[in-house]
């Protein structure tokens, strides 16, 4: 049944002649909002981008916003997130919270041709939050499984404290004992409440599906978000018992909220960013760090499943590009770039190791979508310390200083280790600021012209991998 | 350990203490800050291809590595040059025919010569075309190693020195070279060290060899230019010279070069003198060509002589490059003085 959706989705964009479409994706936090505004910033205003081969030899004539295509989805808010990034406050746009989308038309001429050189690409940018693609593999677990591995999650040393009011109350109820409305919401909050908390900034966790549990979009509140994993033994549960409500309503989850999203977005897809906060699980220690990896090994996942049919290779257009691009860089030097990029490397090998079967061309780098600081090198006593100059963010603090928001700072981070592995070796989680070896903060917005595009540390690059053929 | 790395720390720019850009601090300084513009690297870890190496890989796809696509003027010489074979199968076609009227003995040894004829243009074909992919693959292998050697990457390096020394297996006086690669290939070894340690074993007796062969060639013609009669004489002597000594080149790093492939050859020399013709000029040729107005006030003859010398052993350099399978890291890319010295009038030097 899925599948067959998927083919006719397919072949009625094959007949719509139609646009190459753009994932981008990235679990929250990670940038994915200002990269979009400012990739299509950036080509709206025609801004100098070396690396993209097009841009570079003056081929892109101009690039225009189109208007939605696609009816059942949200427009992505390209103004308002700009005017909230240009805007008096310089904030950082609202995060995404449901999927979004944006048509873009850029008009070039091809490099080589024989009549007519221009040409047109239409480019549907999709976002979509990262935690969705989680969701994937709770299609092949049944309900009992899936708790019991939530379950045994929230016992490791790491999340255990954060568990501990959830698996409290979960001690007092009985899952074979008769359905309660009340007892399964009661349950579902505690269990939301601790997930939000391993999402929150000091312990930056990763896995934590379900997805729409922290994204709930227009479900919120809905029974099928209203579950919770209950000890259960394998095998149907008695019928009425609170163990067979939750069962019920995972399988809802299944059926109306993982499903639709894949058939209806997430094949079919073309090109595929995912971006990547290292810096955050950086900030909170190895066992964040190993997290995040393992989330990138199951968001990898997804782009996988499902190519072993033969009806499937036939129809389904594939994600034939993936990015992994660590956001952020512009919070270190650019000496420190490679070794950004040789953590991500760790981070995202074993994803990319899986995808040798995928068939897609894979590409890591450190990009920097909205380039907030500056570089400057810092000499204090006999040492000298290649540093960065930003606006902190107000309530930031690093080495006792509290910033307000307002004023400049010369910022050194500190050093990643030149062995990435190492970054990844230990049990430490929400590490405090003296116990590890850097600190990043985070910076306001940067000031740029009016009218201009903000600056960027390679989203160029990222273009040219991602959509740089499209233009030849 | 960790007591060893510097701590991450913050300094306020408004704050007393901190001289910033070279603006006197308010308070004694405790901070100096000095704001920096350097672009953002674009690939940071992998170095750049030195200029010299970016000029022979455009050469070499510029020939030896350039796909044939079509174009007006090669269309309308395949067409021609369609037509007049097929107007020369009809003329054998006929001419045997008229043999075998003539006398069947005759038609029979007729289609015998002409049935030779087929099978050593066949043969010569397919040596043309073994020739003009050996060729192909050796500039593609200069690439590659110059590439694994620029990112450092030993998976590629070790790969193309593999390629390298397959490429030397049946010369028999490479084998302590090879034996001394495969040795460096077995250990625990970057990939930028093993390409060096390759280029030392592998193509430094080679260098020496194709520089002899450049310094004899330019002495040969400047010498012959020089005590010639004819203008005419000494421009088919020199141009008999090149093509020989291109020949050689090729032949001595591994290439043979058939007609084709020497075509091909040939647009990446020429591309590749018309590429470094600056650089060439802004080393000593200038200045040899400036001091041999001299020589050519003396006898306008030796003047010409040695000018055709310097044309030779250019030729000769930029042969030597493009043909190259590895890039000069090791080894620094000779110049015409070093090939002909005797050409500076510091034979003895």
């Amino acid at each position: 049944m899925l599948e067959a959706g998927v083919v006719a989705r397919s072949l009625g964009d094959y007949f719509s002649g139609g646009a190459l479409r753009l994932g981008v994706t990235g679990l929250s936090r990670a940038g994915k909002t200002v990269f979009i505004t400012a990739l299509v910033n950036n080509l709206l205003n025609g801004a100098r981008l070396p690396v993209l081969g097009a841009s570079a030899e003056g081929r892109v004539k101009r690039a225009r916003l189109e208007p939605q295509p696609d009816d059942a989805v949200p427009r992505f808010a390209y103004e308002e997130h700009l005017a909230a990034l240009s805007g008096e406050d310089r904030r950082w746009p609202r995060s995404t919270r449901r999927i979004s989308q944006l048509r873009l038309t850029i008009e070039f001429e091809r490099a080589q041709g024989w009549l007519d050189r221009s040409a047109q690409l239409t480019l549907d940018i999709v976002d979509y939050p990262g935690e969705w693609l989680l969701d994937l593999p709770l299609l092949a677990k049944s309900y009992a499984q899936w708790s019991r591995e939530t379950l045994a999650q929230s016992e490791s040393p790491g999340r255990a404290p954060l568990a501990a009011p959830w698996r409290a109350y979960l001690a007092t109820l009985d899952p074979g004992a008769g359905a309660q409305e009340d007892a399964a919401r009661r349950c579902a909050e505690l269990f939301t409440a601790y997930l939000r908390k391993a999402r929150e900034d000091v312990y930056a966790l990763s896995t934590l599906p379900p997805g729409r549990f922290l994204m709930p979009g227009d479900m919120e509140g809905s029974p099928a978000l209203t579950f919770a994993p209950v000890p259960v033994a394998e095998g149907a549960p008695p019928a009425g018992s609170l163990a067979a409500m939750m069962e019920r309503r995972y399988e809802a989850y299944k059926t109306h909220v993982v499903r639709p999203f894949f058939r209806d977005h997430f094949s079919r897809l073309d090109r595929q960013v995912v971006l990547v906060d290292a810096l955050g699980a950086l900030n909170s220690g190895p066992a964040a760090l190993r997290d995040l990896e393992a989330a990138m090994a199951e968001i990898l996942l997804a782009f996988r499943s499902g190519r072993s049919s033969t009806l499937a290779t036939i129809f389904r257009p594939r994600v034939d590009r993936i990015l992994f691009a660590a956001t952020k860089a512009d919070h270190l030097h650019q000496t420190s770039h490679d070794r950004l990029d040789a953590i991500l490397r760790v981070l995202t090998s074993r994803a990319i190791a899986r995808a040798q079967g995928v068939g897609a061309a894979i590409d890591v780098i450190a990009l920097a979508s909205v380039r907030a600081t500056r570089e400057a090198r810092i000499r204090q006593g006999g040492e000298a310390l290649d540093a960065i100059v930003g606006t902190p963010e107000a309530g930031e603090s690093l080495g006792g200083q509290i910033f307000d928001g307002k004023g400049e700072a010369a910022v050194f981070p500190g050093e990643l280790p030149l062995d990435p592995a190492s970054a990844l070796d230990g049990e430490a989680l929400a590490l405090p600021e003296g116990d590890n070896d850097w600190r990043f903060v985070k910076f306001r917005p940067p000031i740029f012209a009016l009218g201009a595009s903000p600056p960027q540390i390679r989203l160029d690059r990222a273009l040219q991998f991602l959509i740089g053929d499209k233009l030849a | 350990m960790s007591d060893l790395r510097p701590r991450p720390r913050a300094f306020r720019l408004d704050d007393a203490r901190i001289a910033l850009d070279g603006a006197p601090a308010r308070a004694a300084a405790a901070v100096v800050i000095q704001s920096q513009d350097a672009e953002i690297a674009e690939r940071p870890g992998v170095a750049a291809l030195d200029e010299g190496e970016q000029a022979i890989e455009a050469a070499q796809r510029r020939g030896l590595l350039a796909r044939w696509r079509p174009k007006l003027g090669g269309l309308v010489w395949s067409g021609l040059g369609g037509l007049a074979s097929l107007a020369f199968g009809l003329w054998v076609t006929q001419l045997i025919e008229g043999l075998f009227a003539r006398a069947p003995a005759l038609g029979w040894i007729g289609v015998a010569l002409g049935a030779t004829t087929l099978l050593a243009l066949l043969a010569l074909l397919a040596r043309e075309i073994a020739a003009i992919a050996r060729q192909s693959r050796i500039a593609r292998l200069h690439i590659d190693l110059a590439q694994a050697r620029a990112a450092d990457d030993r998976d590629a390096a070790r790969a193309g020195v593999a390629r390298l020394v397959a490429l030397y297996e049946r010369r028999p006086q490479s084998a302590r070279g090879r034996t001394e690669t495969l040795d460096a290939m077995r250990a625990i070894i970057d990939g930028r060290d093993l390409v060096d340690i390759a280029e030392r074993a592998l193509l430094k007796p080679l260098d020496a060899l194709a520089q002899a062969e450049i310094a004899a060639a330019a002495k040969r013609v400047s010498l012959v230019t020089a005590i010639s009669p004819r203008a005419i004489l000494d421009v088919i002597f020199v141009v008999a010279q090149i093509i020989r000594l291109v020949r050689r080149i090729a032949e001595i790093y591994g290439g043979r070069p058939g007609l084709l492939g020497f075509v091909k050859l040939a647009r990446s020399i020429g591309a590749h003198i018309a590429i470094t013709g600056g650089m060439a000029v802004g080393d000593s040729l200038l200045q040899q060509l400036v001091g041999h107005g001299i020589a050519s006030r003396i006898s306008a003859r030796m003047g010409e002589g040695v000018l055709n010398g310097l044309l030779t052993a250019r030729v000769g350099l930029s042969a030597l490059s493009v043909c190259r399978p590895a890039p000069f890291n090791v080894q620094k890319a000779p110049g015409v003085a070093d090939v002909a010295p005797f050409l500076f009038g510091g034979g003895e030097r």
